[in-house]
């Protein structure tokens, strides 16, 4: 990374199985265009993310980390979405305190026939990232 | 004393004393405590009683013990102020969580709220627990303690019979009978004084206890002021004085209001730590707030001990062990995420007991985060940890309201 300019943010996103996955999948076949940053691990649930995989990303060098679920109510598992938010909104404030930009973390719904919208939001967070920089834990961890 | 009574109600408060007068003599507040956790063994009314003593006569250092028999409590117990112990997780641990043993135990109101967030999570059988709370305006590390009274007082801590704590000065009696006093505050603008977490800890009377016991409004009478938390504080209490071993009376207004008083002083200053712990971080920016939690987890050795001091960290197979494949064994300096996941594992139900920061050989300021923290979850979540224990940790219930709600931040963010 020699400038600002060549900064190509790094996103790790956590898919659900049921719905995100497969709007990513959707996105594939239908062959909308995404920026080739995003490292998608698909995950049974939203709910299935506890916080150390949102750390171990940011400490492993991740810029930015979404986690992606289906809507409230769509949940395959009823409610596990609707814990993962609730586990985001501690992460953010747990980032937020250590001094990592909260901005980096996102949590979006996204069904099954939302490729359109994977794509979307993967294209504005890129963005944001840019704008935001690299994520300044591997200063401090390297 | 004069219009004594026996019949005890939740929510009221009342004066008593043992009614075992030598003992009252001796004491300071009445030797409330010691009559009661020994009525509570005559009575069968438990097994055991958890005590915390002077170790070999030092009240500097103190010893929790298990107590069978009443016989073995021979004189009031007194207050200390350097007493520390991790009496939740000894519960846990060493009783095994009281589930077939029936527990008196005389608890600081973090103690209270750790012991609840046990029971919350099927740890601790609260319904074995009678909890006997006194009321707390916080506690020294044995070691800051000793310095403050060679270094400030100037005298030889064996020498010391007696200390207390009184709105904003510190106060030591000698075996001599000379009292002398300090600045707290000021003691503590310097470094030295109350463990931080109870700088911060603006949990003056325990509530969540059975009873809670202190001398705010009657200090001069040789006497404590009980206010009645439980039906089952209520029974204790009740039983105890038809069975001739406490005397209690209405409270005067007067005493009521000097404890409201006493109570509003200590929390204020509680608001001070605090607002100075959360004003700091404010004014750094988040790369100086990186470097700022870095300089000191930096230093953590990974030994383990915030973990198993952490009335919140129960879990059998805990993430951090090497076997669950996050933190690789036989690594050091740890990976940086050692402290952040515990963090986020116990943040939204931290009772700000400071066990963490008291066993950390790094002097890793572990509570002050975690504090820090826990008041942003606070004010999103509503959530208070170790009051009640039918409310349920914010990470661990979820509302049919949520499903209706799209928006990802609509619900709890401001922002
Ligand atoms: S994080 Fe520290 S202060 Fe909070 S409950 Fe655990 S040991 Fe107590
Ligand atoms: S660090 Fe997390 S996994 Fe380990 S005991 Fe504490 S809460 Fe449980
Ligand atoms: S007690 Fe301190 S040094 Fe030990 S593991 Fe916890 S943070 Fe690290």
């Amino acid at each position: 990374m020699s400038s600002e300019q060549d900064f190509k943010p790094l996103v790790v996103a956590f898919c659900c199985n049921w719905c995100s996955y497969a709007g990513a999948d959707l996105a594939g076949t239908s062959r909308i265009q995404y920026p080739p940053n995003v490292r998608i691990i698909r995950v049974m649930c939203s709910g299935r993310v506890d916080p150390q995989f949102i750390l171990r990303a940011f400490e492993k060098g991740a810029d930015g980390v979404l986690v992606a679920g289906c809507h409230p109510g769509d949940c395959h598992y009823l409610k596990g979405n609707l814990y993962a938010r609730r586990r985001v909104i501690l992460l953010k404030r747990l980032l937020e305190t250590i001094g990592i930009e909260p901005e980096r973390l996102r949590l979006e719904w996204i069904s099954a026939s939302e490729g359109g919208k994977l794509a979307e939001v993967i294209h504005s967070f890129v963005k944001e990232l840019e704008k935001l920089g690299p994520n300044p834990l591997k200063e401090v961890v390297k | 004393m004069s219009g004594v009574i026996d019949v005890v109600e939740v929510g009221e408060c009342y004066v008593a004393k043992s009614a075992n007068r030598e003992w009252v003599e001796k004491s300071r507040h009445g030797a409330v405590i010691t009559s009661l956790l020994r009525y509570a063994l005559d009575s069968k009314t438990v097994d055991v009683a958890l005590v915390v003593e002077a170790r070999e006569g030092y009240r500097f250092d103190s010893v929790l013990s298990i107590v069978k028999e009443s016989s073995e409590i021979k004189e009031p117990i007194g207050a200390f102020h350097c007493a520390t112990p991790n009496i939740a997780k000894f519960i846990k641990n060493y009783l095994d969580g009281a589930r077939d043993l029936k527990v008196a135990v005389v608890v600081k109101p973090c103690d209270a709220r750790a012991i609840i967030e046990l029971a919350k999570r099927n740890q601790i059988n609260l319904e074995n627990v009678l909890m006997i709370g006194v009321n707390c305006t916080g506690t020294f590390s044995p070691t800051a303690f000793e310095k403050i009274l060679r270094e400030e007082f100037g005298v030889d801590p064996s020498s010391v019979v007696y200390e207390d704590i009184e709105g904003d000065s510190l106060i030591i009696e000698l075996e001599n009978g000379e009292q002398r006093e300090l600045n707290l505050r000021e003691l503590e603008e310097r470094g030295l004084g109350r463990r931080e977490n109870c700088r911060r800890c603006d949990v003056k009377i325990p509530r969540m206890a059975d009873l809670a016991v202190g001398k705010w409004g009657v200090e001069n009478d040789k006497a404590s002021l009980i206010e009645v938390c439980t039906s089952k504080g209520a029974k204790l209490l009740e039983e105890a004085v038809r069975a001739n071993a406490i005397v209690i009376e209405k409270p005067s207004e007067e005493a009521l209001r000097i404890r409201d008083e006493k109570v509003e002083e200590a929390v204020a200053s509680a608001r001070y730590w605090q607002e100075k712990a959360l004003s700091e971080l404010s004014r750094l920016s988040p790369k100086e707030r990186l470097a700022h939690w870095f300089r000191y987890l930096d230093k953590c050795v990974k030994c383990f001990g915030c973990r198993d001091a952490c009335p919140i960290c129960y879990c059998v197979e805990c993430y951090l062990e090497p076997t669950r494949g996050l933190v690789p064994p036989g690594e050091i300096p740890p990976s940086k995420l050692f402290p952040l996941v515990r963090l986020a594992h116990v943040a939204d139900s931290c009772v700000n007991c400071g066990q963490c920061e008291d066993v950390c050989m790094a002097d890793i300021p572990l509570s002050k985060l975690t504090f820090i923290l826990n008041k942003q979850l606070q004010e999103v979540f509503h959530y208070v940890p170790g009051v009640s224990v039918e409310e349920m940790p914010p990470l661990t219930v979820v509302t049919d309201e949520e499903l209706l709600v799209d928006l990802t931040t609509a619900l709890f963010e401001k922002r």
